[in-house]
């Protein structure tokens, strides 16, 4: 047991935190943003996939960044199809968001097959790149702290500490400006803002196109950073969580992103732990994300109701 | 409406998401192929090519509409309980440890085996829905992450106590020929599992339509605030929609490793069948008596994609695209002629709801 | 002088064939009060809707300030300055005052808004135009008065030039009508024009200087407010001498029924919305409550009929208290349910008529054995009612979405009288149902009344209240602050000051109408 505390207790394992968090933190805030304006996004999924792959094989042959930007437009072209089958269609919200999955499935294993040359499993033969990390080793200069921090805050993705300013930018953005107003009014009471002559659909559009675009990159980060290279059915599941997330964090950026690192914590301790504990099954470990997300919902979703 | 019209509407409506899924496999095979001609070819007449792959073809078929039926009994409650494939694991991993045990050299193994993968299934049907009723706990969510749940722990379970050391710790031995479902035409997967579908179709179909339970689950699923008011307790009905929906689940989990097509339980057996479930109930409409139909209409692209894989330059998970692309076709309201005529109607009477003075 | 806004030769016919305007003029004058007045689905309210672009005529004109112009949506009418306030108020819950007044045309600063400017502005317009409010006060604690100010200000604040009132006093009690119509001269007399859609004609005579009336589709006629009187009007708005009667209950024993005592109940915030209740209700007398909307009435019915928990008190029923009883034990015990929204509580739209009524009953042996749906008998009963209330329908098997407001909310009052009830709580029967039908459901209460019900009646409509009820209370902030018997001394605007809370009974006149 000590050993594990020790292991949470670590720089290194903060360091693991931040690096699990990422991914499921962008999904989640897109997850947000849609859900917000009424759209509940079960499609970070399959978006996260999808943007994964292309990250991958755009970074294969252009710069890293180019990859990324690749990543982040696809997911937000997924959003605008979404929205074009949700609100001009009609179509009941949640099947289209399962019918992105089910093509992201089986979409980017025939785009990875063509893209390798008959390669279904992975992109290991695509020279993709990686997003680099940001050195921030001058911290070692604190004195006393200095070394831990770097050991927590050095050598994380460009990315990562683009999901941290996006909390604090989406969080200004929804309380502070005009536009905020009009989302949190979308969310709240559609027939108020289009009284008040927004266009519900237009905000719900722009919700799910970002949501789309934010987990297209997550999925770059997971594909360039977190790995490099694109695995089939690499996102394993973090779209979901990242949509508990959406749901735990009660509609508000900072909520969300505190439960995002909850999810991320334990994904990051699921990774850990067959080191320290060798004797449990790798398979209970697995769970050990997925668990969590479904106790913190039956959890937080009851206090609500007797709240 | 009268049943005729309600049967010519459907038959249309199911015509044209076939019509739908052709063209868009055309399109990607036109794209994909280097020789499309007969890519197309193997898709569409590849599984009447034999005995075996029309045998493949029914037995898939069947598995689909269980599937199929395991996610209408949800959504006409208006549930968003995606947790079939966790299900299937859970069913398929007791009918497995069943099969191999002792009772699996008696055909008594048969129905026992059936009857502890239905109430695995069920036990994974009724959390989310607990989770729902009591603790208002999201249903998608919770029946996702039950999903990958269930995945680890058939694993786990099959490796530890199922597998056969010569299969690399991923797959058990066969099962005793006892505990494996009687093929109905030698050599093929045409098998008991045909049976045990068309009967739960049938069991489904009087349960919604004949029993009050399953007038109470459809009021429930067309608005749930008339249900309560009604005096219909509708948390027991979503609740037991979804333990039932998990029965099915996990008969279908039995009927993939006791089937012909394994005999045996394999990692990943599942092979992500159960979701495509949620095509056929929307094509159906949830309709139970439909979706047979086009259970078979769907599993037989599903067939040809895979000897497609097989045998040409296209993989079978194409498939994946054609299907997401028939549900975002089938659940918009475009879709078929005279739709938008009803969506004015719809228009004109959503409009009525304001007080008209 | 050239008229401010023309209507010319508007008709609307709805898709599912409704003709709702036929052929319609209308001419408003500049800075004046113009009153529509008409029936309920006289068709008023689609005209104002094409004035204000949410419905668009099959044929017709718009002309303002002599210019013709296309109303393709709400947007283009505020563009014109054409605003309107609805029946249903469209304000966001949790926001300020301020901020759904400037929602959607905010000032900026840079990124940020304005909320200082916000505040400024809204504040100089309500002094302006005599509509006091706390402009940084959340909208869901003001009271409705205040709410509909808000409204007006949204429209104001867009520059409206002309203002579409669209039955405001429905929600409103005598006095606050009052201050309705002083903000209402302010804004004539700074060269606004108001169009004003009511049915209660001495309200429109009071403050109209035009009247034009509708009838069925119709505009049947144009009065000047100097020649307009309430029996002329009525004449015109109804085409014959009618007023709907409906006798009161027949003196002599009424043996108590139901018992309320203690009753507390929550609203969706956590506040109390009913304190402390008590009331007997008897067979055979209908009870009705006055009350301006949200002060607890909506709560009380949701609880009494098992939609809304019960925080303390006990509601008993022949003797049994049915406050922790789910709603099948209930209905069992007698209760039936007439609620205030047919669509969203009372009916399921996608289900058929037959399934509609039959969904209350489905633990009686008629209908349902050993679990299994009797369909011969159930299609038999739901025609049945069918005729009876001569409901407009092709059949059982129809979707009841498909039906109209009136036919609708008969077969909800078919389905809830089926069952001889013994406690009927009825809420807003005849909301958005044409005069034939309202008749129809009046005549049907009151013969439930009549068979032995005890009926407890809700309605936003004070007539309404007036004419059906024996015995009246008024509720005030979840607490009834008078009872009377309905006599004929009971008048409007007695109700109204006890409903606004400027007057309390004294208690034992109170106790004694209670009991």
């Amino acid at each position: 047991m000590n050993e594990i505390f020790d292991t949470i207790l670590s720089a290194a394992f903060v360091a693991a935190v931040i690096r699990t968090t990422t991914p499921v933190l962008f999904a989640s805030l897109g997850g947000l943003l849609s859900d917000l304006v009424g759209s509940l996004n079960v499609a970070l999924e399959g978006m996260m996939l999808i943007g994964a792959l292309t990250a991958v094989i755009v970074s294969a042959y252009a710069p890293w960044y180019v990859g990324v930007l690749a990543g982040l437009a696809v997911g937000g072209l997924l959003g605008a199809l979404m929205a074009l089958f949700h609100l001009r269609f009609k179509a009941d919200v949640i099947l289209v968001g399962f019918a992105v999955n089910i093509i992201a499935a089986g979409g980017t294993v025939t785009a990875l097959n063509y893209a390798t040359g008959g390669d279904k499993g992975t992109s290991i033969n695509l020279p993709s790149k990686a997003v680099p990390s940001l050195d921030l080793s001058f911290l070692d200069a604190i004195p006393g702290i200095g070394p831990v921090l770097t050991q927590m805050f050095s050598g994380h993705s460009y990315l990562t500490w683009l999901a941290v300013f996006l909390v604090f930018a989406i969080w200004y953005f929804l309380y502070r400006t005009p536009e905020g107003l009009r989302f949190r009014a979308v969310g709240e009471y559609p027939a108020a803002a289009e009284a008040a002559g927004i266009s519900p659909n237009r905000l719900r559009t722009y919700g799910l196109v970002a949501s789309g675009a934010l987990a297209g990159l997550g999925g770059a980060q997971l594909a360039m950073f977190n790995f490099v290279g694109f695995t089939r059915d690499m996102t394993a599941g973090r779209g979901f969580i990242a949509l508990g997330a959406v749901l735990l964090g009660r509609r508000h950026p900072v909520g969300t992103a505190i439960a995002a690192v909850l999810f991320g914590a334990f994904e990051a301790l699921s990774i850990a732990l067959p080191g320290i504990l060798p004797r449990v099954p790798g398979e209970v470990i697995h769970t050990i994300p997925f668990v969590v997300t479904v106790l913190a919902l039956m959890l937080s979703s009851k206090r609500r109701v007797t709240a | 409406m009268t049943n005729g019209k309600i049967f010519f509407d459907e038959t249309r409506r199911i015509l044209f998401a076939a019509v739908i899924a052709l063209l868009v496999a055309l399109v990607i095979i036109l794209i994909a192929s280097k020789n499309p001609l007969e890519t197309f070819q193997t898709f569409i007449a590849g599984p009447l090519s034999s005995k075996r792959t029309v045998g493949n073809w029914i037995d898939d078929s069947a598995k689909l509409a269980l599937a199929g039926l395991a996610f209408s009994l949800v959504f006409q409650a208006r549930q968003f309980a995606l947790g079939v494939q966790g299900q299937v694991y859970a069913g398929g991993t007791v009918a497995a440890a069943i099969a191999l045990s002792p009772l699996g050299l008696s055909w008594v193994s048969i129905p026992v085996a059936a009857i502890a993968a239905m109430m695995a299934g069920a036990f994974l049907g009724f959390i989310p829905g607990y989770a729902k009723a009591k603790l208002n706990a999201n249903e998608i969510v919770s029946s996702l992450m039950l999903n990958y749940i269930a995945y680890d722990i058939a694993n786990l379970f099959l490796r530890l106590y199922l597998a056969s050391p010569k299969s690399g710790l991923t797959a058990s031995e066969a099962f005793p020929a006892s505990a494996v479902y009687p093929a109905f035409i030698a050599r093929t997967r045409i098998d008991l599992g045909v049976v045990l579908a068309l009967g739960a179709v049938a069991i489904v179909w009087f349960l919604l339509y004949r029993t009050a339970w399953g007038l109470r689950l459809r009021l429930t699923g067309h608005n749930a605030r008339f249900a309560a008011y009604s005096g219909i307790r509708s948390n027991f009905i979503m609740v037991s929609a979804m333990t039932a929906s998990g029965a099915i689940g996990g008969l279908l989990g039995a009927l993939f490793v006791q089937g012909q097509g394994f005999a045996k339980i394999v990692v990943g057996f599942e092979g992500g069948l159960s979701f495509e479930g949620i095509l056929i109930a929307i094509v159906a409409r949830n309709r139970p008596l439909a979706i047979p139909f086009v259970a078979l209409g769907y599993g037989y692209l599903r067939q040809g994609a895979a000897l497609m894989g097989y045998r040409t330059d296209v993989p079978a998970e194409v498939i994946g695209i054609v299907q997401g692309i028939v549900i975002l076709l089938v659940a918009s309201s475009f879709t078929l002629p005279g739709r938008a005529f009803l969506n004015r109607i719809m228009g004109g009477s959503s409009a009525a709801r304001a007080p008209s003075t | 002088m050239k008229p401010f806004l023309e209507a010319i030769g508007i008709d609307k016919t709805y898709p599912g064939g409704v003709h709702a305007n036929k052929n319609v003029d209308l001419t408003v004058a500049h800075s004046e009060v113009h009153a529509v007045v008409g029936e309920n689905g006289a068709g008023k309210s689609t005209l104002m809707k094409i004035l204000f672009g949410v419905e668009q005529p099959n044929a017709g004109e718009i002309r303002l300030d002599g210019t013709p112009i296309t109303l393709h949506s709400p947007r283009a009418a505020i563009a014109h300055g054409i605003g309107m306030v609805f029946q249903h108020f469209s304000l966001v819950p949790s926001f300020t005052v301020a901020e759904n007044v400037v929602l959607g045309v905010e000032p900026r600063n840079g990124l940020k808004m304005d909320r200082k400017r916000a505040a400024e502005t809204v504040q100089a317009l309500a002094d302006r135009f005599r509509l006091p409010v706390d402009v940084e006060a959340p909208v869901e604690r003001l009271p409705v008065g205040q709410q509909q100010r808000v409204e007006i200000l949204k429209a104001l604040y867009r520059d409206a030039k002309l203002l579409i009132l669209d039955e405001p006093t429905a929600v409103l009690a005598p006095q606050e009508v009052e201050e309705l119509f002083s903000a209402i001269r302010s804004l004539t007399a700074q060269g606004r024009t108001v169009l004003f859609i009511a049915h209660k004609l001495p309200e429109v005579i009071e403050i109209s200087n035009t009247i034009s009336v509708m009838r069925a589709g119709q505009m049947v006629g144009r009065v000047d407010k100097k020649d307009a009187t309430e029996a002329g009007l009525a004449r015109m708005m109804v085409g014959r001498d009618v007023a709907l009667k409906v006798t009161r209950a027949k003196p002599g024993d009424h043996p108590h029924l139901c018992r309320i005592s203690g009753l507390t109940i929550k609203n969706d915030r956590g506040l109390d919305a009913i304190s402390g209740m008590d009331i007997v209700l008897r067979a055979g007398e209908i009870v009705g409550i006055a009350a301006v909307e949200g002060n607890g009435q909506s709560e009380l019915f949701e609880a009494i009929g098992g939609l809304r928990p019960v925080e303390a008190g006990s509601v008993e029923l022949n003797g049994v208290d049915i406050v922790a009883v789910p709603v099948d034990q209930r209905r069992d015990a007698g209760l039936a349910h007439i609620p205030e929204d047919r669509i969203a509580t009372g009916s399921a739209g996608g289900a058929s008529v037959a399934e509609n009524i039959v969904a209350t009953e489905l633990e009686n042996e008629r209908f349902v054995r050993h679990g299994l749906l009797d369909l011969g008998a159930i299609r038999k009963h739901a025609v049945e009612l069918i005729e009876r209330f001569s409901v407009r329908v092709s059949g059982p098997d129809a979707a009841i979405g498909t039906l109209s407001g009136g036919n609708m909310q008969k077969v909800v009052v078919a389905r809830e009288l089926s069952s001889d009830p013994k406690l009927l709580l009825v809420s807003h029967p005849t909301r958005g149902v044409d005069l034939g039908a309202t008749e129809f459901i009046w005549q049907r209460i009151a013969l439930a009344r009549d068979a032995g019900s005890a009926v407890f009646l809700t309605s936003a409509d004070l007539s309404e209240l007036l004419s059906l009820s024996d015995r009246m209370i008024v509720l005030y902030r979840g607490r009834i602050v008078a009872a009377f018997s309905n006599t004929t001394e009971l008048t409007p605007e007695m109700l109204g000051s006890y409903m606004l809370g400027f007057a309390e009974q004294p208690v034992h006149e109170r106790q004694a109408a209670l009991a």
